[in-house]
Formats: structure tokens, C-alpha cells, sequence
């Protein structure tokens, strides 16, 4: 059954079971995953998956209910699920279903020469990327994982109130880790790629990228603690921004999540951030013609020059705040309610070039890896305290790598301490969180503990 | 469920080239969500998932394949297409399917979608008003209930064929205290391999203000300092040291490629000889628990270390392969969309012969972690880092003011030899598992523990 087709059914037992108003949000995805180990695919993937959101209004309130099977019996489980759960909402915020927009843009977010991009290919770019990595340098001692996946989704939305849209987007990644050793001490590198522009992918120069950063972080110690001057690399910076997206939501606003409440035209960061969401960027990994709610999509920045200019909205907390939704209604999947996400979520890159950004440091830290954001980061509070590596600057220049610290700081008075931009700005590999991208930022002061 | 002709067509269809082993995993998975946020029920969901998983082994190699598709031809589709990225010939194996008895040790009473919605709003409600009237500081409470009914069938080339049930209903509070701009959340999740009747186990309200309590006190909390000094880690969920710092290193996910800390070590010592941990997927009704594993091998308690000594690791069938050694009953997966892997269920550090009490009154200087956050580990390194969401200072052998911020780093293998307390009052908590199977129900515990010297990541200079 196509989804047209059981949308039809589902709108028929809905409306004769009483709903009052339907949507239904369907995916259909395939993809196929190759990883390489010791010179042989050790792991393959093939996934078909297909799955059908319904969400329904029944007595004034909304409720959910998703299959992934499309026959009868879903039908039935989608109307009586929704229906059970509509009937113990008590929020008084009022969803609202869209009629669709006037135009939608016309994105590119499908490039049809993935399409032929085979599993050999895939497996032998695999294969190269581990020997490469194993020959760079003598101290690779493994290469835990070079792998290879190429996908593509397609999402159909549908309504009671006439909305019919639907797009196809696709996409293909890499991701290579190497493990380097000596003298005991072990360190990892890694190289993760997404395009839809197979031709860029260079395993030679993933590998080399790779290895060359574990190698740089062998012999790394702790630093003493106290306060430091930062490099954020571009891919620490964005780890940052897509830990704290949640900030610049509206529904966290509303909720009193966000010390953001309020500051609408406030001044929250340094005149040099201008902070952007746009789902219309070309080829981007978070491009799509409308949003969640079938709402068309657009451009807009979310900080300008330091100058808070709008949150991110979906039609709920639009309605709320009397403005109009930004097209940031999200559905990571069919199976999730309705929240907020950017799209391409990025700060735009100044005129610094890394090694410059690395001179103009001078005296302090390049961070290039922080973890534990999933749980030393509090995007109520900004505060964070998170373990990281990278290397020692002194007059400008790195004199030995770094290990065993911890940065901590607020993400708000980060975004005010930013004093330099760099020109790289990269995108991470999409997530649920949105496609995040930074350029290199240098900060003021972060405290650092170590010895 | 599928019928045996169906299975054994589809599982030969997947050794129609060089394959020496293949699997099928059916699941159809019911769950509930009901979300509430200060008092009101915001948002209820109800899913169903329904899928095949086929998975063949060549040697070392594999491959996985899904589908949602389950009509016969589908999946015989699924099963050549996967079955083409092998090179070969058939190897001419049969396929007689022998029904495996399944034990059932974790009952389950009060199955729930058999229990009403609104009485789980009810629980919902009880711990909304039990949060929210802890304190005038308490300024929003979200509060989740989860029921999973997952219906698994696994099926593979060497006959076995095993149904399975596995009923996990959970609550979970976040209370977030508010201080001028200041808010700090605190949160709690208990669950269980079990039905509605969890409810019934444990004091939802009681559980509730703990939480309110826990935010409360880290919002009037100053920074805690950075630097190097000696940790208390509390009973409970403080376990989740271990599992982030040491479990992961075990799994054979990692330990097989000889790409972690522990690869080889087996029968060396590896930590203080106060340490003996367990893997135990057999304590009914845990959260962690499972009659069988996600590849139909039955659970079983494994000894991880036993005083010190590296005495095993957890071994799924392919890594068994890889390591040469027996599968340990761990495979594990989120669902029919993952190749399961070598994943940890009810991991624990056993108890030992101190109390809480002594510990702190032995310990002139440090933090005592009351109550952990999650964290992550690099298993090449064994770099771990997890933050602390409840702590204290501890000066002059007594607990002293509260400390939030603080974040513990260090290498597994340090923190294991580096234990020099270990009491006898182990708990567990709940805890959801990310890797590359996918995220699992995982039960992490401890008894309350001191580590010698642990690096604590913190805003303020020491003191």
C-alpha cells in the first residue's frame, strides 16, 4: 500500500470514529552501510524502513499513534490509539494543523548521481581508507573503523486541511578512526565526511587528516588549572552551539527552559556572532523545502551582529507569541510528536584562517575535542564542565599536545567572550538535533582543570 | 509471528551464497508514552514496531539486513540481497528448527496495555504534586511514563528458534529548582523488566521529592573546585563509573579488535583487589534483564573481575568467533533496525566490607559524589569523563557544603587499581545505554566506593 493510498483509509476510519482533524507524517528510507576491518568488509547493512505518524484531534485535543506496518490492522490501531490519547491531554496549548503555504522554495537537497553509487565502490573507497590509515605512520597500530553509508528518505505529509507535500533528500558519509601507539600511551583520530557530492570524498586525504591528528596527541600530559585563553576549533565550537540549540526554542522559552526569555533584541553575544538557520543553504544536510508541519521554509538569522533577533518556532509556540512560525516545526522521526529543530543551524565564519586564529592566540589552549556534552552540559543553566584534549600554545605557536583537563564555562557568556572568528566554517554530520556548523572561535577565558 | 516454513525458506535463501551462519530477529514491539509537564498531560503517543532483522555470517564477515515488509516474498527479497554481498557457494547446510524452552523468571502481573491510561496519568500525577510542593524553589516538574511490550522471535541456521516477551515499564521526573537566573535539574528514572505492578514496588512520591531535593540543593549550590583529590561515589546509580569506565572496555565490541584497554589482559590484575563485578542478566525483574539474549542465547551472570583479577569479558556469537570463546549471553539491540552486539544488562561492582559512614569520616578532603550523571568513554583510551549531578565537599571527615559543576575524568584502567574503599550497601539505578547496537535498558550499581585521586573538572581554583 502506498502512503497516499493508506492516508485515505486512515483519514475514512478516523473521520467515521469520530476525529475531528488529521495528519498524518510518513518516511519511506533505504540505506546501505560497509565497514571495513583487517583488509576485508567485516560488516554490511542493508535497511528498507518505512513508518506512519498519525496525529488527530478528538474532543478539541490532540493525541499520537505510529505503525510501521501499512495494512488494515494498523488502520485500526492508529484511530483507537490516537483517540485513547487524545482524550488524557490536559494542555491548553492549542495545536494547529497548517493549510499549507502559498509557494514552497525549491530546494536542493536530492543529487541523483547517489543513486549509482554502488556497494563495491563504497566497500573498495573502505578498504582504501584503511590502508591508508595503516600506512601513514608506524605508530597506527589499528584502524578501528573506516565505514562508508549512503541513504536516502523520502517524506510524505498529509491533512484534513488540504496539505499534500512531500521530498526526497539524500546523502553520503564516511567515517574513519585510527588508533595510534607509543610508548604505552594510546590516542585516537578521526575523520567523519557528509556530502551528497560523492567526487569530494578522498580516502587518502581522510586517512592522512586522521592519523596525523592521533599522531599530534601522542605524548600529551595534563596542564596545570587556572584560567586560559581558547582556541575553539570549528568542530568543538559546533559541538557546543548543537549542545545548546535547544536554547534559542521557543518551546523552551515559553516553558522558562531558556535564559534566553525576554531578551528578544537584547545584545547576548559578541557584535562578531551572526548566528543562522537556513534551510534553503544548497546541498545542505539539514535542507528541506518545509518543515514538520508542512510549513514552507525560510531564512532567518537568529542572531545578528550579537543582537538576539527571533527564536525558532513551530505554529504551537507561534500562535502563543502572536508571531508566525519560522518553519522549525521538527519530526526527527514518524514516530516522534511534533518539536522544534533548526535547519542548517550555523555562525557565519569571519576572515581568520585557522593557522591565524593559532598565532593571534598566543599564549593559551586549542581545544579540539570535548566529550561528555550528553551529560556535563546543562542547557537550562549553560553551564558546562567538559573532559578535553588538544595543545599548548606559547607566542603563537603549538609546543606540545594536551590530555587529561577539563574546560568548564557558561554557553552565554561564552557567546559574549568570542573575540575572533575563523574563515572555516564546517558542518557536522546531521543528527536529530539539526545539521550545526561553526568556524574556529577564540575565547577570552575558560577555566581549566588539570594538575 | 512467522511460521517455521517461512523461517527456514528465508534463512536458506540468506546461505544461497558463501554464508556459514544466518539469523532471523521478528520483532513487534507496543509502546506507551505519556508526557506531563507541571501537572498536565502535554503529550501521549502510542507506537507499534514491526519488523525483520536477517543477519549472516561468512567467517568474521557480516551482514545485516531490515525490513518492515514481512510478507514471505519480501523477505526472501531481503534475504538474497543481503546474502549478495557475500562471495561463494552454498554450503550445503540444512535447517531443522528445534523450539527452544524459554525460562521466564521475570513475571509480569499487570500487563499494560491492559491497564487504563488514566491510571498511569495517575502515577504521573502523584509525582508531580510530591516534586512540585517540595519546596518554593521548584519551578516545573516534567514528568514521563514509558511501557515497552516487546515480542521478539529469533530464529538461526543452526535450528534455534526462541520466542520471547519482554515487558519494561518506567517513570522518569526532572525537577528543576529556580534561583534568580540560576536553574539546575535533577532527575530520576526508576524501571523495571516488569508491568504496571512496578508501581506498586516502589514510593513514586518519595522518589519524587528525592528529586525535587537533589535540585533544590545544587541550585543554592557554589561551583565545585577543579583539580586532582581524593572522590566518595555514592551507592546507586554511581555505578554508572564502572559501566562507562570498565564495562564498555569489556564488551567484546571493543575487546575483540584488540582496540581496548582490557584486550589480553584476561587473568591480569587490573584493579585494587577490593573490586569484584558482575554482569548478571538473570536477576528477575531487573531493568537490564533478559530470559534470552537478542541472539536466543540464554542470560547468565558473568564475573568480570573477581578481586582484582580480569576474569572474563562480554561476548556476543560474532565476537565469540573472533576471540575464540564461548558467547556469554550479552548480545543485545534497541530493535529489529540493529545487528545486535556485545552490550552490558545488569553490571555492578559486588558489595565490600565498609560503610558510607566510614569512608567519609576517613577522608579528610574531597568530593562525595551523591548522585552521578551519565558520561561517555573512549574505549581505545579508556578516557572517560562523567559529570556529577549531586555533590558535596568533604572536610575533615564529614560531609561539608554542596558543590555542583563538577565533572570526573580519568582512564578506566587507573580509577579500577586506584579504589581504596568499597562498602556494603549496593543498589542499582536505571539507566538507558547508547553504542552501536543502539540505546538499551541497562542497570548500573555499586556500593558507595572511594577512589584515591580522580581528576574533578570545576569552575573554581582549588581550596
Amino acid at each position: 500500500m502506498d502512503f497516499r493510498e493508506f492516508k485515505e483509509r486512515v483519514f475514512a476510519a478516523g473521520k467515521a470514529n469520530g476525529l475531528e482533524e488529521l495528519e498524518v507524517y510518513a518516511t519511506r528510507s533505504r540505506s546501505v552501510n560497509v565497514r571495513v576491518f583487517d583488509g576485508q568488509v567485516d560488516d554490511y547493512r542493508v535497511s528498507v524502513e518505512q513508518g506512519v505518524g498519525l496525529r488527530a484531534r478528538f474532543g478539541g485535543k490532540v493525541g499520537y499513534a505510529y505503525v510501521e506496518k501499512l495494512d488494515e490492522d494498523s488502520v485500526d490501531f492508529l484511530v483507537q490509539g490516537v483517540k485513547a490519547n487524545a482524550q488524557i491531554i490536559e494542555s491548553a496549548d492549542e495545536v494547529v494543523f497548517h493549510e499549507g503555504s502559498a509557494s514552497y522554495p525549491q530546494v536542493v537537497c536530492y543529487n541523483e548521481d547517489l543513486d549509482r553509487l554502488s556497494p563495491e565502490e563504497m566497500m573498495a573507497f573502505c578498504l582504501e581508507l584503511e590502508k591508508t590509515a595503516l600506512a601513514a605512520d608506524e605508530r597506527v597500530f589499528k584502524v578501528s573503523n573506516a565505514v562508508t553509508g549512503c541513504g536516502q528518505t523520502e517524506v510524505y505529509i498529509a491533512n484534513t486541511r488540504g496539505l499534500e507535500q512531500g521530498y526526497r533528500s539524500n546523502g553520503v558519509f564516511s567515517y574513519l578512526s585510527a588508533v595510534v601507539r607509543q610508548n604505552g600511551q594510546v590516542k585516537t583520530g578521526y575523520k567523519v565526511l557528509f556530502d551528497r557530492d560523492w567526487s569530494t570524498f578522498q580516502a587518502d586525504k581522510m586517512a592522512r587528516e586522521a592519523v596525523e591528528e592521533a599522531v599530534s596527541l601522542l605524548g600529551a600530559s595534563s596542564v596545570s588549572s587556572g584560567s586560559y585563553r581558547v582556541l575553539l576549533r570549528r568542530d568543538v565550537a559546533r559541538e557546543l552551539l548543537a549542545t545548546f540549540v535547544p536554547v534559542f526554542s521557543a518551546e523552551s522559552v515559553q516553558k522558562g527552559l531558556s535564559l534566553l526569555k525576554g531578551k528578544l533584541g537584547q545584545t547576548i553575544a559578541s557584535p562578531l556572532i551572526t548566528l543562522v538557520d537556513d534551510p534553503l543553504l544548497e546541498n545542505g544536510a539539514g535542507s528541506a523545502p518545509f518543515d514538520g508541519e508542512g510549513v514552507a521554509a525560510r531564512t532567518k538569522r537568529v542572531i545578528e551582529a550579537g543582537r538576539l533577533t527571533t527564536f525558532l518556532h513551530n505554529l504551537k509556540t507561534a500562535r502563543k507569541d502572536g508571531v508566525d512560525s519560522t518553519g522549525n516545526a521538527s519530526r526527527p522521526s514518524f514516530k516522534s510528536p511534533v518539536g522544534i529543530a533548526p535547519t542548517n543551524f550555523f555562525i557565519e565564519p569571519g576572515e581568520y584562517a585557522y593557522p591565524e586564529l593559532v598565532e593571534s592566540l598566543d599564549d593559551g589552549l586549542i581545544i579540539i575535542d570535548v566529550q561528555g556534552t550528553h551529560s556535563g552540559a546543562n542547557p537550562v543553566s549553560g553551564d558546562f564542565s567538559l573532559g578535553a584534549f588538544g595543545y599548548l600554545v606559547e607566542g603563537g605557536r603549538i609546543v606540545r599536545p594536551v590530555d587529561q583537563i577539563t574546560i568548564a564555562g557558561n554557553f552565554f557568556k561564552l557567546l559574549e567572550s568570542v573575540e575572533a572568528i575563523g574563515s572555516d566554517l564546517e558542518f557536522e554530520v546531521p543528527s536529530v538535533r539539526g545539521n550545526v556548523g561553526s568556524p574556529s572561535l577564540i575565547i577570552s577565558g575558560l577555566a581549566v582543570a588539570g594538575n | 509471528m512467522l511460521s517455521e516454513s517461512v523461517i527456514t525458506d528465508v534463512l536458506l535463501a540468506a546461505l544461497s551464497t558463501g554464508g556459514d551462519f544466518a539469523e532471523i530477529f521478528m520483532e513487534d514491539t507496543f509502546n506507551t508514552q505519556i508526557r506531563m509537564l507541571d501537572g498536565a498531560v502535554e503529550e501521549a503517543v502510542s507506537g507499534r514496531d514491526h519488523g525483520v532483522g536477517i543477519r549472516i555470517f561468512q567467517g568474521l564477515r557480516s551482514v545485516y539486513a531490515y525490513t518492515n515488509d514481512l510478507r514471505r516474498e519480501s523477505l526472501m527479497k531481503t534475504a538474497r540481497e543481503a546474502a549478495a554481498a557475500l562471495p561463494g557457494v552454498p554450503q550445503g547446510k540444512t535447517v531443522v528448527l528445534a523450539r527452544m524452552a524459554v525460562d521466564r523468571f521475570n513475571p509480569v502481573r499487570l500487563e499494560p496495555r491492559q491497564v487504563p491510561h488514566r491510571d498511569k496519568v495517575e502515577v504521573m500525577k502523584k509525582a508531580h504534586l510530591a516534586a512540585a510542593g517540595f519546596h518554593e524553589q521548584i519551578t516545573q516538574v516534567v514528568v514521563h511514563y514509558l511501557d515497552v511490550d516487546q515480542n521478539v522471535l529469533i530464529a538461526n541456521s543452526e535450528g534455534l528458534l526462541a520466542e520471547d516477551r519482554r515487558v519494561r515499564t518506567r517513570l522518569s521526573i526532572n525537577a528543576v529548582a529556580t534561583r534568580g537566573e540560576e536553574k539546575q535539574s535533577a532527575f530520576r528514572g526508576p524501571g523495571r523488566h516488569m508491568g504496571f505492578e512496578l508501581f506498586e514496588r516502589i514510593d513514586v512520591e518519595e522518589i519524587a521529592r528525592d528529586a525535587a531535593h537533589s535540585a533544590v540543593t545544587m541550585v543554592n549550590a557554589d561551583y565545585a573546585p577543579g583539580g586532582k583529590y581524593p572522590v566518595i561515589i555514592d551507592n546507586e546509580f554511581g555505578g554508572v563509573i564502572f559501566h562507562e569506565a570498565c564495562g564498555h572496555s569489556l564488551e567484546a565490541t571493543s575487546v575483540a579488535k584488540g582496540v581496548s584497554e582490557f584486550s589480553g589482559k584476561l587473568g591480569e590484575k587490573i584493579a585494587s583487589e577490593l573490586v569484584t563485578a558482575v554482569d548478571d542478566g538473570t536477576i528477575p525483574n531487573a531493568w537490564g534483564s533478559q530470559n534470552i539474549d537478542d541472539e536466543g542465547t540464554k542470560t547468565r551472570r558473568n564475573v568480570l573481575i573477581e578481586k582484582g583479577i580480569l576474569k572474563g569479558y562480554m561476548i556476543d556469537r560474532l565476537n565469540a568467533r573472533r576471540m575464540g570463546m564461548e558467547p556469554t549471553g550479552n548480545a543485545r539491540r534497541q530493535s529489529y533496525k540493529f545487528a545486535p552486539t556485545s552490550r552490558m544488562t545488569n553490571t555492578f561492582i559486588c558489595a565490600g566490607e565498609s560503610t558510607r559512614e566510614e569512608i567519609i569520616a576517613n577522608t579528610e578532603y574531597g568530593l562525595y559524589a551523591k548522585r552521578m550523571g551519565g558520561g561517555s568513554v573512549n574505549p581505545a583510551t579508556g578516557e572517560f569523563n562523567f559529570a556529577v549531578a549531586e555533590g558535596y565537599m568533604v572536610r575533615g571527615g564529614k560531609i561539608a557544603e554542596p558543590v555542583r559543576g563538577a565533572t570526573l575524568i580519568g582512564r578506566g584502567s587507573e580509577i579500577l587499581q586506584k579504589i581504596d574503599m568499597v562498602a556494603s550497601n549496593l543498589a542499582t539505578g536505571q539507566g538507558m545505554c547508547g553504542s552501536v547496537s543502539g540505546s538499551i535498558p541497562a542497570d548500573v550499581g555499586q556500593p558507595t566506593i572511594r577512589v584515591t585521586e580522580m581528576t574533578v573538572g570545576g569552575r573554581k581554583e582549588a581550596n
